[in-house]
C-alpha cells in the first residue's frame, strides 16, 4: 500500500493529461464523465488507504512513500514524498469525495458551454494540485500544490474571460494570493535555516525536541499565518473571495468553498507542533479568525446576490476555523472544515441549480416561492441552511458548538463574538432561504419595484468586480415575468441529495457525549495530539443551549422581517455592510494614491539607477565585443597569425618557466 | 649550448645579408617610376587577358591516385623484407591497409577518375533559372554563387 | 630502435602479454580484437561502404546511406554496452593493448558512445538537409563514418603517434565535410580555411610530439608517466616546449582562444549539420585526446601546463561570450558560443582532478546534445538556399513554427545553463571542480561570462518569439520565405537531443555516474 500512494494524485493527473489531448474530441458530455470518473477513482484509492490506516494501531497510522529525489543541491535536498496520515487522509477523503460529486454536478451545469472540455481539464488539474498540497510530505511539495491550486483558481475564476470583469476578478485573486505566498515562502526559508529540513516529520520532531522555540516559532507561525490568511481569505486579505464568485458555480462550490480555501487551515493544523511553541501567535490567529468571522457575517447580511451571500458566509466560516486553530482546538477545526465542506458545497450547488432554473439571474430580490417549482433543490438547500444555522441535530451544530466551547475555555470575549457571528449567520442564511424559496414570486412583479429597494445601489455598480457576479454566465440574465422555473436534471440534483444527507449526519463523526463517540478526535490524535477542552460536561450543555438559542433567534428574527414583513429590511441591510465595510474601496484608494506614488518612486529608482548600471555593463560588453570583432577579419593569413601568436605566447611562457 | 653557437652566428649573418641587400637596393636605385615601367607586359605587348592558370582537374586526380599507390609501395616494400618475422600480425596489418586503399581506389575509379573521354555535361543546378529573367540574371557570374555580400560579419570576406 | 622499445613494454592484459613465435626473432603485439569492436564497426563500415558505393548501381534509394549510417552508429553503441561491463569488472579491467598504444577503458568507451550518438543524430538531420540542398550522395555519410573512426581512435589512444593518426583521420574527414556543399562558395572557402589552418595546427602538434619524444624517450603515455614519476629533470626546456606546442595544437582542435580564429568562419560556412557535428563530436574527441595526454600522461607535471590551460580557459570564456553578443549571424553566434563552451570544459581540464575530468565529460555529453539540436534546428529553419543568415531572419519563427521554436528556445536556455536542463548540471560540475581546487578567479570569470552569453541566447529567443519593429522598423515583420519542411527523421533527431537535454537536467544521476566511472577506471598505469 505504501508504495501505491502515488496513485491517488496520479489518477486525476492522468485524467487531466487525457483531457488535454482528447478532451475537445470527446466534448460534451464525454469529457465531463471522464473527469468525474478520474476523481471518483482517486476517491476509491483514498478510501482504500483509509481502510488500511484504520486497520493499524493508532500509533502506526501513517504511510510514507518517497517517490523520488526531487531536488538535491549541496546540503539542501527535497524528496518527492507522499505522506498519508489521519489528517491528510481526512482531507483527501472530502476533497476527492466532494470533488467527484461536484464534477458530476458540473456535467449538468456546464452543458452547452463552448469550452466544456477545457473546464474539466482545469478541474482535474485542480484536484491533482490539491492532492499534492495535502499529501506532500514537505513544505516545498505543499507549496507546489499551493501554487497549482492558485493557478487553477485563477483560470477558473476568469473562465468566462470574455467579460473583462471576470478576468479582473481572476487577477485580483491571483495578486492577493501572492501576498500570502510571500509569507509561505519566507516561512519555508526560516524553517530551513532553523532546522535544516522542510520535511513535516522533521519539523514535528524538531518542534517536539525543542529546536524551534520562542521568537523563531512565533515568526514561523505568523509567516505561515499570512500564507494561510491569503489562501483562506482572512482579514485583511479576504477581498478576493467574494469576487471569485465570477467563476462558474461548480468552481465556487469546489474551490472557493469546500477545498482550496481550507488549505490554509490545513497548513496551520499540519504545523501544529510549531504552533504549540508559538505562544502569542496563536492569539493573533484566533483574533484574526473571530474578527473575520464577525465582519464577514455582517457583510453577508446586506448582500443581494445569492452567491455573494454564500461567499461572505464562507469567509465567515473560515474565520471560525482560524478561531479553532488559534485556540489549539485542531480537532474542531478539521471537524468544522469537513461539515462546512458538505453544507457549503451543498448550498453553492443549490444556488447554482436556482441560477440555472431562474435563467441565470442571481439577485435574490427577484426570486421567491421557488420551493414550489424546484422541490429537490429547495429541500436540500433547507438542510444546508439548518446545518449552517446550527440547529441540532444537523452537522453544523456539532462542529460549530465545539469551536465555540473551545473559545469559551480560552477567552470569553472571543466566545461572545463567535456567538454573535452565529446569530448573524442564522439570520442572513434564513434571509436567503426566505427570499429565495418562500414568499411571493417577485420576478413576476414589475421591475421598478425591485430596483430601488436597497440603499447605496448606485455605488454598488462602481467597482468592476461587483459587476462580475451579476452575470455568472456569458449570456447573463434573461429573466422575464412569465418565466417558469424548472427543476434541474438528475446529474445536478443527485449531488445535492448526497451532500444533503452528509450535511445531515456528518455530526456523528465527533459527538461530544462520551469518549467513545468522539471518532474524529481519536482518529486525528496521532497528528494533533490530545486536547482537553477545559469545559465541563454541564457547562458544555449550557453553552450548547445558548448557541442553539442564538441560532433560533436569528432564524426567528429573519422570519419576522422577511416572511411576515414586519420591520424594514433597509434598516438592517446597511450600506457599510453592503460595501463590505469599504475595505475594498480603501485598498483601491491606497493603491491609486499614496501607494502608487511610492511604487512610482521605486520604479524610477529601478529605471535610472539599477538599469543604468546594468545598461552600462551591457554597453561595455558590446563595445568590447565590437572591438574584438575587428580582429576577426576572416582572412586565412590573419587567422594563421593569430594561431602563431598564441603559440608564440605559449612558448614565451615556456621560456620563462624553463629551468635550464 | 656552445655547440649551437655556429648556427646562431649563421642565422645572424643570413638576416644581416638580407637586410643589407634590401637597404642597399633602396639606397642605390634612382627611384623614378612611371606608368610604363609599372605595367605588366609580355614580349613588349601589354596583355589583354589574365594568363590561364587552370589545368583540367583530372591531372590532379591521377596524380593523387599515384601518390596513394606510392605510399602503399613504401609500406609494402619493407614488409616483404621481414614478413616472415612479423608473422600473422604483419600480414593482418598490411591486409587491412591494402583493403582500405583498394576500396578507396575502387571508389575513385567508379566515379570516373580515370575516364579520359569527352567531358560529361555537368549537372546544372535548378536554382539558377528563375521565371523573372533579366539581363543581369541570365549572365552567370562565376564564383559569386552562394556568396552573401552583406552577411553579418566580415567572415567570408577573403 | 623502435622495435626494442616495443619489446620492453609489458602490456596486453588479456592473455600473456607477449607471445614469442617459434619462427620469428621479432616480437609482435597480440591484438585483443573484441575490445576494439566499436572502432572496427566504424572502420569496416566506412571501408565496405566505399566499396559498395563503387560497385553498386548509382540509382539506389536515397535514404539508404543515412539508414546504413544510423544502423552502424546504433550498432556501435550497442557493442559498447558489453564492453563497458567487461572493462569495468575486476577480473579483466581496463587494459592497455596493442603494445600499450591503445587504452581500452571506460573513458574511451564513454567518449566513443558520445561520438556515435553525434553521428546518429547528425545522420538523422543530414538526410533531409542533403536532399534539400541537392547534395544527396553516400559520400557525406562515408566521411561521417571515417571522422567518427578517427575520433574514436583519439578517444582510446594511449600513444602520441596513434593519437596523431586519429587526429588526422578526423581532421581530413572534417575538412572535406566542411567543403561538402560544393556549389556554395562559403562552404568551399570554409573548407579551405579549415584545411590550411588545421594543417598548421597539426604541424604544431606534431612538433610538440617530437619534442616530447626527445625529452622522455617515448611516445607512449604510460611510459612517459613512469619516466616523469621516476626522474627529476635537470633541464625541462624540451619537455615544456613539447607540452606548450601540443597544448597549442589541442587548443586549435577544441576551438579555444587564442587558437579559435577558424571556428566562426568554418562553422558559418560549413553545411549546418556538419557544423553541429564539429561542435559535438570533433570537440569531444579533441577534448578526450587532451585529457588523455595532459591529465593522464602528464598528470604529474600538471603544474607545468595548468597555467596555459588557465589562460586558454579565461580567454575562451571572455572571447566566446563577449564577441557572440555583437554578432548578427545566427551560426556565428552559435560558433562563438561553442568557444565559450570550450572555455567551460577547459575549467574541468584545468582542475586536473578526477572530479574535474568527470565534470568535463558530463559537460561534453550535454553539450553534444545541445549543439547538435541547435545546429539541427538552424539547418531546418534555413530551408533551401540558406535563408537563415541574420538574426532578423528568425523574426516570427515562433508564430510560424511554434514547436521548433520551443525546442530551439529550450536548447538555447540549456546552453545558457538554466536549471532543469543538462547545461545547468554541466556548468555546475565544472565550476564546482574549479572551486574545489581553489580557483575562485576562474569560477568567477565563468559565472560572469555565463551571464553575458545568456544575453546572446536571449537575443535569439527574443527574435524568434517577438514579431514587430525591433531595431529596424522597416524590416519585414513575419517569417519570410518558403515553408519549413520537417521530415520525420529530423523530428526523431530533435526528439533525441531534446529528451537528452531534459533528462540530463532533471535526472543527471545516471550519466554522472557513468562519467565518474569513466574517469576512475582509466588506464593510468602500465601494470595491468
Amino acid at each position: 500500500m505504501e508504495k501505491l500512494l502515488w496513485i491517488i494524485p496520479a489518477i486525476p493527473f492522468a485524467g487531466f493529461l487525457f483531457l488535454v489531448v482528447f478532451g475537445r474530441r470527446l466534448g460534451d458530455p464525454g469529457a465531463g464523465w471522464i473527469a468525474t470518473t478520474a476523481v471518483g477513482g482517486s476517491f476509491l484509492a483514498v478510501v482504500a488507504v483509509f481502510v488500511e490506516l484504520m486497520g493499524n494501531d493508532a500509533e502506526s497510522r501513517m504511510l510514507h512513500q518517497s517517490v523520488f529525489d526531487w531536488i538535491a543541491a549541496g546540503r539542501f535536498s527535497v524528496g518527492f514524498g507522499l505522506l498519508a496520515d489521519p489528517l491528510s487522509v481526512t482531507m483527501c477523503l472530502f476533497v476527492t469525495g466532494v470533488g467527484a460529486l461536484i464534477h458530476l454536478y458540473a456535467i449538468g451545469y456546464m452543458k452547452g458551454d463552448p469550452r466544456f472540455s477545457k473546464f474539466f481539464v482545469y478541474l482535474n488539474l485542480f484536484i491533482t494540485a490539491m492532492l499534492m498540497l495535502v499529501l506532500g510530505d514537505n513544505l516545498l511539495l505543499t507549496f507546489l500544490g499551493w501554487e497549482g491550486v492558485g493557478a487553477c483558481s485563477y483560470f477558473l475564476i476568469s473562465f468566462w474571460h470574455e467579460d473583462p470583469a471576470n478576468a479582473s476578478a481572476g487577477k485580483k485573486a491571483f495578486v492577493t494570493n501572492r501576498i500570502g505566498d510571500w509569507g509561505f515562502m519566507i516561512g519555508t526559508f526560516l524553517v530551513w535555516t532553523t532546522i535544516g529540513s522542510i520535511n513535516y516529520l522533521d519539523i514535528s520532531e524538531a518542534a517536539h525536541s525543542g529546536r524551534i522555540v520562542g521568537g523563531t516559532a512565533v515568526a514561523i507561525a505568523l509567516l505561515f499565518m499570512v500564507g494561510a490568511a491569503g489562501k483562506s481569505a482572512q482579514l485583511p486579505l479576504f477581498v478576493w473571495l467574494p469576487d471569485a464568485m465570477a467563476g462558474p458555480t461548480p468552481v465556487s462550490a469546489l474551490i472557493h468553498a469546500a477545498t482550496m480555501v481550507t488549505s490554509g487551515v490545513y497548513l496551520l493544523v499540519r504545523l501544529n507542533p510549531v504552533l504549540h511553541e508559538a505562544s502569542w501567535a496563536n492569539d493573533v490567529i484566533a483574533w484574526v479568525g473571530v474578527i473575520t468571522a464577525l465582519v464577514a457575517a455582517t457583510i453577508a447580511v446586506s448582500q443581494n446576490d445569492i452567491k455573494k451571500v454564500l461567499a461572505y458566509s464562507t469567509v465567515s466560516q473560515l474565520g471560525y476555523l482560524f478561531l479553532a486553530v488559534g485556540t489549539r482546538n485542531y480537532v474542531a477545526a478539521i471537524f468544522h472544515m469537513v461539515t462546512h465542506a458538505f453544507f457549503k458545497a451543498l448550498m453553492f450547488l443549490g444556488s447554482g441549480s436556482v441560477i440555472v432554473g431562474m435563467a441565470h439571474e442571481q439577485d435574490m430580490r427577484k426570486f421567491g416561492n421557488l420551493r414550489k417549482y424546484m422541490p429537490i433543490t429547495a429541500g436540500t438547500f433547507i438542510i444546508g441552511w439548518l446545518a449552517i444555522a446550527g440547529v441540532p441535530p444537523f452537522s453544523g451544530f456539532w462542529s460549530k458548538d465545539e469551536i465555540l466551547a473551545g473559545a469559551w475555555a480560552e477567552n470569553k470575549v472571543m466566545w461572545a463574538l463567535g456567538l454573535l457571528t452565529a446569530l448573524l449567520t442564522a439570520f442572513y442564511m434564513s434571509r436567503q432561504v426566505f427570499l429565495t424559496f418562500f414568499g411571493t414570486e417577485k420576478w413576476r412583479e414589475p421591475v421598478t419595484a425591485v430596483h430601488h429597494e436597497a440603499s447605496g445601489e448606485g455605488v454598488e455598480e462602481s467597482t468592476a468586480a461587483e459587476n462580475a457576479h451579476s452575470n455568472d454566465h456569458d449570456h447573463g440574465s434573461h429573466l422575464t415575468p412569465d418565466h417558469t422555473p424548472r427543476e434541474s436534471p438528475w446529474v445536478m440534483t443527485l449531488p445535492l441529495v448526497v451532500l444533503s444527507l452528509l450535511a445531515l449526519v456528518a455530526g456523528v463523526l465527533n459527538l461530544p457525549f462520551s469518549s467513545g463517540t468522539k471518532h474524529l478526535e481519536h482518529w486525528l490524535e496521532p497528528v494533533v495530539g490530545s486536547h482537553e477542552l477545559g469545559v465541563e460536561g454541564s457547562q458544555l450543555v449550557v453553552l450548547a443551549v445558548v448557541a442553539v438559542l442564538c441560532g433560533l433567534i436569528g432564524i426567528g428574527f429573519a422570519a419576522m422581517v422577511y416572511l411576515r414583513g414586519k420591520g424594514s429590511p433597509a434598516a438592517i441591510e446597511r450600506a457599510e455592510f453592503a460595501h463590505g465595510w469599504y475595505i475594498d474601496e480603501a485598498y483601491s484608494w491606497f493603491m491609486g494614491g499614496p501607494g502608487r506614488k511610492f511604487f512610482e518612486a521605486v520604479s524610477w529608482f529601478d529605471r535610472t539607477v539599477i538599469d543604468g548600471v546594468v545598461n552600462g555593463v551591457a554597453a561595455g560588453v558590446s563595445a568590447t565585443g565590437s572591438g574584438l570583432r575587428l580582429a576577426q577579419t576572416g582572412r586565412v593569413r590573419n587567422s594563421a597569425i593569430g594561431i602563431a601568436a598564441g603559440t608564440v605566447a605559449v612558448l614565451v611562457y615556456v621560456v620563462v618557466r624553463m629551468s635550464v | 649550448m656552445g655547440q649551437y653557437l655556429p648556427i646562431l652566428a649563421l642565422g645572424i649573418l643570413a638576416t644581416l645579408f638580407a637586410l643589407i641587400s634590401l637597404i642597399a637596393s633602396r639606397l642605390l636605385n634612382p627611384g623614378r617610376p612611371n606608368d610604363a615601367k609599372n605595367a605588366p607586359y609580355e614580349c613588349g605587348i601589354v596583355d589583354q587577358v589574365a594568363p590561364p592558370e587552370r589545368f583540367p582537374v583530372r591531372f590532379y586526380l591521377v596524380a593523387m591516385i599515384f601518390i596513394v599507390f606510392d605510399i602503399e609501395i613504401i609500406f609494402l616494400y619493407p614488409f616483404t623484407a621481414v614478413y616472415r618475422e612479423l608473422g600473422s600480425f604483419g600480414l593482418v596489418s598490411v591486409i587491412e591497409f591494402a583493403v582500405a586503399v583498394f576500396a578507396s581506389f575502387l571508389y575513385v575509379v567508379a566515379n570516373g577518375a580515370l575516364d579520359w573521354g569527352p567531358l560529361k555535361q555537368v549537372r546544372r543546378s535548378g536554382m539558377m533559372v528563375t521565371p523573372s529573367r533579366t539581363s543581369t540574371s541570365t549572365i552567370r557570374r562565376v564564383g559569386q554563387e552562394g556568396r552573401e555580400v552583406h552577411v553579418g560579419d566580415e567572415g567570408v570576406a577573403a | 630502435m623502435i622495435l626494442q622499445v616495443l619489446a620492453q613494454i609489458p602490456t596486453d592484459g588479456v592473455t600473456a602479454p607477449l607471445v614469442e613465435e617459434s619462427t620469428s626473432r621479432l616480437v609482435t603485439p597480440r591484438i585483443p580484437w573484441s575490445y576494439l569492436t566499436p572502432q572496427l564497426i566504424l572502420f569496416l563500415g566506412a571501408v565496405i561502404g566505399v566499396a559498395l558505393v563503387a560497385l553498386l548501381p548509382k540509382r539506389l534509394p536515397k535514404y539508404l546511406s543515412a539508414l546504413a549510417t544510423v544502423v552502424l552508429a546504433a550498432g556501435t553503441l550497442v557493442s559498447i554496452v558489453p564492453l563497458w561491463g567487461r572493462v569495468g569488472n575486476a577480473r579483466e579491467g581496463a587494459i592497455s593493448a596493442w603494445s600499450g598504444a591503445i587504452g581500452v577503458d571506460r573513458f574511451g568507451l564513454f567518449v566513443t558512445a558520445l561520438i556515435c550518438l553525434a553521428v546518429l543524430v547528425t545522420a538523422l538531420f543530414a538526410d533531409s538537409y542533403l536532399r534539400r540542398e541537392g547534395l544527396d550522395g553516400p559520400e557525406f555519410y562515408l566521411l561521417l563514418m571515417t571522422a567518427a573512426f578517427g575520433a574514436s581512435i583519439m578517444a582510446i589512444s594511449n600513444d602520441l603517434i596513434v593519437l596523431f593518426v586519429g587526429v588526422e583521420i578526423l581532421s581530413i574527414s572534417s575538412y572535406v565535410l566542411t567543403a561538402m556543399h560544393a556549389r556554395r562558395v562559403t562552404s568551399q572557402e570554409a573548407g579551405l580555411k579549415y584545411l590550411v589552418l588545421g594543417g598548421f595546427a597539426s604541424a604544431v602538434l606534431l612538433y610538440g610530439l617530437a619534442l616530447i619524444y626527445g625529452a622522455t624517450g617515448s611516445t607512449n603515455l604510460l611510459q612517459i608517466q613512469v619516466f616523469l614519476s621516476e626522474r627529476v629533470l635537470t633541464s625541462d626546456g624540451l619537455l615544456l616546449g613539447g607540452l606548450g606546442l601540443m597544448m597549442a595544437g589541442f587548443g586549435f582542435k577544441v576551438g579555444a582562444a587564442p587558437f579559435h580564429m577558424w571556428t566562426p568562419d568554418v562553422y558559418q560556412g560549413a553545411p549546418t549539420p556538419v557544423s553541429g557535428f564539429m561542435a559535438s563530436a570533433v570537440k569531444t574527441a579533441a577534448f578526450a585526446g587532451m585529457i588523455r595526454v595532459f591529465v593522464v600522461g602528464f598528470g604529474s607535471a600538471a603544474e607545468l601546463w595548468r597555467p596555459i590551460v588557465f589562460v586558454m580557459a579565461v580567454l575562451s570564456l571572455l572571447v566566446g561570450s563577449i564577441v557572440s553578443v555583437v554578432q548578427s549571424n545566427v551560426k556565428r553566434m552559435l560558433a562563438y558560443s561553442s568557444i565559450a563552451h570550450a572555455g567551460f570544459i577547459l575549467l574541468g581540464v584545468h582542475s586536473a582532478t578526477e572530479r574535474g575530468t568527470s565534470a568535463a565529460l558530463f559537460y561534453l555529453a550535454s553539450y553534444t546534445a545541445m549543439a547538435l539540436g541547435s545546429f539541427g534546428i538552424v539547418a531546418l529553419a534555413a530551408r533551401r538556399g540558406e535563408h537563415l543568415q541574420k538574426l532578423s531572419d528568425l523574426r516570427g519563427f515562433a508564430t510560424a513554427h511554434p514547436g521548433l521554436a520551443l525546442a530551439f528556445a529550450l536548447l538555447l536556455f540549456a546552453q545558457s545553463g538554466v536549471p532543469l536542463t543538462g547545461g545547468f548540471i554541466a556548468k555546475l560540475g565544472v565550476i564546482g571542480a574549479a572551486v574545489d581546487q581553489g580557483d575562485w578567479a576562474l569560477a568567477v570569470v565563468a559565472m560572469i561570462t555565463a551571464v553575458i552569453s545568456t544575453f546572446m541566447y536571449l537575443r535569439i529567443i527574443v527574435s524568434m518569439f517577438f514579431v514587430g519593429g525591433g531595431d529596424h522598423g522597416e524590416e519585414p515583420a513575419g517569417f519570410e520565405g518558403p515553408p519549413v519542411n520537417v521530415s520525420w527523421t529530423s523530428m526523431v533527431g530533435l526528439g533525441i537531443v531534446v529528451v537528452a537535454t531534459l533528462f540530463l537536467g532533471i535526472l543527471p544521476g545516471t550519466v554522472k555516474h557513468w562519467s565518474n566511472q569513466a574517469v576512475v577506471e582509466m588506464v593510468r598505469d602500465s601494470g595491468r
